[in-house]
């Protein structure tokens, strides 16, 4: 396990280190087969044009567990509280992506200690598909 | 003066920004986004009881507060919006007619300016290619943080074909996205009536700061 | 073309569904099938010296629960047709393998607005999950775009 992430060691303004990956479609319909979404727009482009789309999609859960991904990885022992995304953009397989995080805020309390962030996913254009926020709870030092 | 004249704090139902943290936020990147106000344009709704003058006295930032509404020729900003204005329309309906709105607020002390217009469906750029275009406006805004490749570029045809000055907006709906773009006034904005009579008079430009930051 | 529904059915539930017990071997796949990489979702080892104490499922496998009902009777029209266009999600206790599951879900809020492509019709499905001692799980807020 890599060193844990203090929340004394967080800054506002720290953007976490980007996930860049490019979704194939055999990864898509792998997703959706085990989040119980098969079939349909998420498995193939002809599945998804008889829905009236333009090709195979990424389900927005998956965008969803793609930036729990990078928090995590970010911080292994950091709890998530909430995460929310808007899904403004179809994501399709075979594009690259970027997904981003950058701290917005940080507060302390007798709970915990808190640490909100902003999320965007963008494709190779600088087009944002999905955008967020989170609150994770960060170890303390002390 | 430098004034986001185009954002969204969790009061827009597709917002996450509270509006304390966007000044925290633009405190601390002041070097980078030396923006003095924000003007904050709610999606289809006004409440007159708010009161932010304790968030701009703590933060020595500038806030004013207009609407975004939505009609037949796409959205709209509402700037100067006062009682008289939210009884003549329902600013949650979506299909609000888009030259009443732009004659009235003006006759009822406002100003009402597209927003992004050069995008798909709800910018004026599409509507006017098929439709007379409206009377009575005097600003666009002609460069907007949340538009797509070409949006923005489409707006400068729009503007000088039909004489519309130009302002910017980040039209943030996330902390970190605001600031983003902006306008520039040659005059000081103390309060919403001084941003309406700039906005009439000219003496601004859009400015763009997102190559300073990260390329979101 | 407006969406025409009884208000008087916001805050009423309209599934509640029971699930089978949670398994490892769907909490790992699951993790694996997006490429998590934190041990404390993937190790039995690693998770017993996190922060848990045992193995526990990825915050987001609560996505996965699928009620009877996906809407109201009375909303029936608008089909599965719909995109989703976002969520807005607490979570709480984590999920561990053996808990069993309860889904309850209402319809939140219903509401339309204008975007890129055309009007837009927003229905607000909220889900609350729990696990077998009551504790709450998640609260899924999310919002289906019809047209």
């Amino acid at each position: 396990m890599s060193r844990p992430r203090y929340f004394e060691d967080v800054e506002v303004g720290d953007e976490l280190p980007a996930l860049k990956l490019t979704l194939s479609g055999a990864q898509v319909r792998a997703y959706a087969e085990t989040a119980n979404m098969p079939g349909g727009r998420f498995y193939g482009d002809e599945e998804a044009r008889a829905e009236g789309l333009p090709g195979q999609i990424a389900p927005g859960n998956m965008s969803m567990a793609l930036f729990s991904r990078l928090l995590s990885g970010w911080s292994e022992r950091g709890r998530l509280l909430r995460l929310n995304a808007t899904f403004r953009g179809l994501v399709r397989p075979n594009v690259p992506l970027t997904f981003h995080a950058v701290v917005i805020e940080k507060h302390a309390s007798d709970h915990g200690n808190f640490v909100e962030c902003d999320l965007v996913l963008e494709n190779a254009d600088g087009e944002r598909l999905v955008t967020g926020t989170a609150t994770l709870q960060l170890p303390s030092r002390g | 003066m430098i004034i986001d004249l185009h954002t969204h704090s969790d009061l827009s139902e597709d917002s996450r920004a509270p509006i304390e943290t966007y000044l925290k936020w633009l405190q601390r990147k002041r070097d980078l986004l030396p923006i003095d106000g924000i003007v904050l344009t709610e999606h289809r709704q006004w409440n007159a009881r708010l009161d932010y003058r304790a968030l701009e006295d703590k933060y020595g930032i500038l806030i004013l507060r207009g609407a975004e509404v939505e009609t037949d020729y796409g959205h709209i900003l509402l700037y100067g919006v006062n009682d008289e204005m939210v009884r003549r329309f329902d600013f949650a309906d979506v299909r609000l007619n888009a030259q009443q709105v732009v004659t009235e607020i003006a006759r009822l002390g406002g100003i009402a300016a597209p927003c992004h217009p050069g995008r798909p469906t709800i910018g004026l750029c599409e509507h006017y290619a098929s439709r007379p275009p409206l009377e009575g406006v005097i600003a666009v805004e002609a460069l907007n943080g949340g538009s797509r490749k070409g949006e923005n570029e489409r707006v400068a045809d729009l503007m000088a074909r039909h004489g519309y000055s130009g302002f910017g907006g980040s039209d943030a709906h996330l902390v970190s996205l605001i600031g983003v773009c902006a306008t520039e006034f040659d005059r000081d904005i103390g309060d919403v009536e001084d941003l309406v009579e700039a906005l009439r008079a000219g003496g601004y430009r859009p400015v763009d700061f997102r190559h300073r930051l990260r390329a979101h | 073309m407006a969406l025409t529904f009884d208000r008087s059915i916001l805050g009423q539930e309209f599934d509640h569904t029971v699930f089978e017990p949670v398994t490892k071997e769907d909490m790992l796949a699951y993790a694996t099938a997006y490429g998590e990489t934190n041990p404390i979702y993937l190790d039995e080892a690693a998770a017993r010296s996190g922060p848990y104490g045992t193995l526990v499922a990825v915050p987001t496998f609560a996505f996965r629960l699928r009620g009877h009902h996906f809407m109201p009777k009375s909303l029936a029209q608008v089909g599965r047709a719909g995109l989703d266009a976002g969520k807005d999600v607490e979570f709480g206790e984590p999920i561990r393998p053996g808990d069993v599951l309860t889904a309850s879900s209402t319809i939140h809020d219903i509401y339309e607005k204008t975007g890129r492509t055309g009007t837009m019709h927003f229905i607000v499905i909220r889900t609350l999950v729990t696990n077998q001692n009551g504790m709450r799980v998640a609260v899924i807020d999310q919002r289906m775009m019809f047209r």
